[in-house]
């Protein structure tokens, strides 16, 4: 063996020594750092995830006041009861202010399911709002009745803007008849402008499944709206109560 | 003179380098040596930022948790928040679905000429179920009637696609009189047809002008009497309601409460 042939030997030897140490030493040290790094990333996406998630818990709570606010009010166009008597007073107070006799009113069959248009929020389920069939009565002139409609129609509008505004119960008129009075109580050209106006109309109730604000509703802070809210602490729910 | 060379053997020309007394060992020696060297560098640095990553790893693990539990904790305020979201869309959708009753009245009293007259006026939009001896009557009774509902969860009692449509009855001085009021008819926005159905006069002997007798019609003299058939344009879809619709809370005014 030559000298040259012994310094290859011995710097094949070296690489081999070297080599063994990075496969059995240093390399699985690497998978592991680099194993590590990916638990690291998939741990800050998570962390971005949360803190978004919770961003927007965050700002839900500060909406909180003015989304009570809301549903309450939407309680007078949609409540979770019938409301009858509220209704008849709406219905008097319009009539009396657009000077109509407000006659009769009697309920109707329930009214067939016909469509679907109902609103989801994405990932909300569907409001499926239960219809209320009515029959109204009411005498009076071709303008006053005109008006008439116009206020039912002005219990719940939507504004120019698209904000819902709610100052009643929310009706959908279906058919509306008109006739010459026939109660004999006017008389001469008076008695001949007198119209009678059948109109069938539909309210909505929420589902019995609801209530008004949901069957837990969060108390944070103190409840705007009113009603007798309980107050706790800004993250514990609680039941609160409220007639529209 | 003998010539000396005063170089040692084993330096002279021709010696490779490194073929000392250990022939490489020594440079072997130190290249093994760096190598270890540099593999236990590797090694250190590699266990370093394993060390740190984990750490970093439990402590964003551990502030994700936190951030959830935070989340699941004010989870009903979204939940609440998603419910004023969706009931105030359905109210949206259910108002725009309605058909303006007061503007087309408005528009019959304002196209109808004055040579007619209106004894009857019916219209109806979508189906209409509660008619006739469906109802109970009950004469401006407060009693907290149990009125019948819905069993299905259904939105609009006028859903879109609804063709509201009216009849007019009435009588008019002349058949041309009933002509016009066909034509005017046509003139309200968004009337899809007019058409007649019968306009009837009917001949009394001497009956001419406003100071005729009433006819068994109803109408003066032998005016005619006619009944129009007014057909509206279908009720359109409900435009997809924004993502925000507001709720105007303070208006309570203008209302009956």
């Amino acid at each position: 063996m030559t000298g040259r042939d012994r310094i290859v030997l011995i710097a094949i030897a070296v690489l081999a020594v070297l080599g063994a140490g990075w496969v059995l030493v240093v390399s699985p040290e690497k998978k592991q750092e680099r194993k590590i790094a990916a638990q690291v990333a998939e741990a800050q996406s998570q962390l971005a995830s949360a803190e978004g998630q919770l961003a927007s818990a965050r700002q839900a709570q500060q909406q909180y006041q003015a989304a009570y606010a809301s549903i309450v009010s939407l309680g007078k166009a949609v409540p979770a009861s019938e409301e009858v008597p509220s209704l008849i007073y709406e219905l008097e107070q319009a009539s009396n202010q657009k000077n109509v006799d407000f006659s009769s009113i009697a309920t109707g069959a329930a009214a067939s399911s016909t469509s679907s248009a109902t609103a989801a929020a994405p990932g909300v389920a569907p409001t499926g709002f239960t219809q209320m069939p009515f029959t109204f009565v009411f005498n009076g002139t071709f303008a006053g009745l005109d008006h008439l409609f116009q206020q039912l129609d002005d219990f719940t509008q939507r504004s120019a803007s698209g904000a819902l505004q709610v100052s009643g119960r929310l009706l959908t008129i279906q058919s509306v008849k008109l006739a010459p009075a026939t109660d004999g109580v006017t008389a001469g050209k008076a008695a001949l402008e007198q119209l009678t106006g059948t109109i069938t109309a539909t309210a909505y109730v929420l589902p019995a499944s609801q209530g008004l604000t949901g069957a837990a509703s969060p108390a944070g802070g103190a409840s705007s709206a009113s009603g007798s809210g309980s107050s706790g602490s800004p993250t514990t729910p609680a039941i609160v109560k409220a007639n529209p | 003179m003998r010539a000396v060379n005063l170089i040692p053997a084993a330096q002279r020309g021709g010696a490779s380098v490194g073929a000392g007394r250990s022939e490489g060992g020594v440079y072997a020696l130190l290249a093994l040596l760096a190598g270890v060297a540099v593999l236990a560098a590797l090694y250190g640095h590699a266990r370093h930022e394993i060390s740190s990553r984990r750490g970093q790893a439990a402590s964003l693990t551990a502030q994700a948790q936190q951030a959830q539990a935070a989340a699941s904790q004010l989870a009903p305020f979204a939940s609440f928040v998603a419910l004023r979201e969706q009931r105030a869309q359905a109210v949206s959708q259910l108002v725009a679905s309605r058909f303006d009753w007061a503007n087309v009245f408005r528009e019959f009293g304002r196209v109808l000429p004055p040579t007619t007259t209106i004894s009857a006026l019916s219209g109806t939009v979508g189906s209409s179920a509660t008619t006739g001896s469906s109802t109970t009557s009950s004469t401006t009774s407060s009693s907290s009637t149990s009125a019948s509902k819905a069993a299905a969860t259904v939105s609009s009692a006028t859903p879109p696609g609804s063709v509201p449509t009216f009849t007019l009855t009435g009588c008019a001085t002349s058949q041309a009189a009933v002509a016009k009021t066909i034509q005017r008819l046509r003139l309200i926005d968004g009337v899809s047809d007019v058409t007649l159905q019968s306009s009837t006069a009917t001949a009394v002997p001497g009956a001419t002008g406003s100071a005729a007798p009433v006819g068994s019609n109803g109408c003066a003299g032998s005016d005619p009497v006619f009944s129009i058939a007014v057909t509206f344009e279908a009720l359109p879809q409900a435009s997809s309601a924004s993502a925000a619709t507001t709720v105007d809370a303070s208006v309570p005014s203008g209302g009956a409460r």
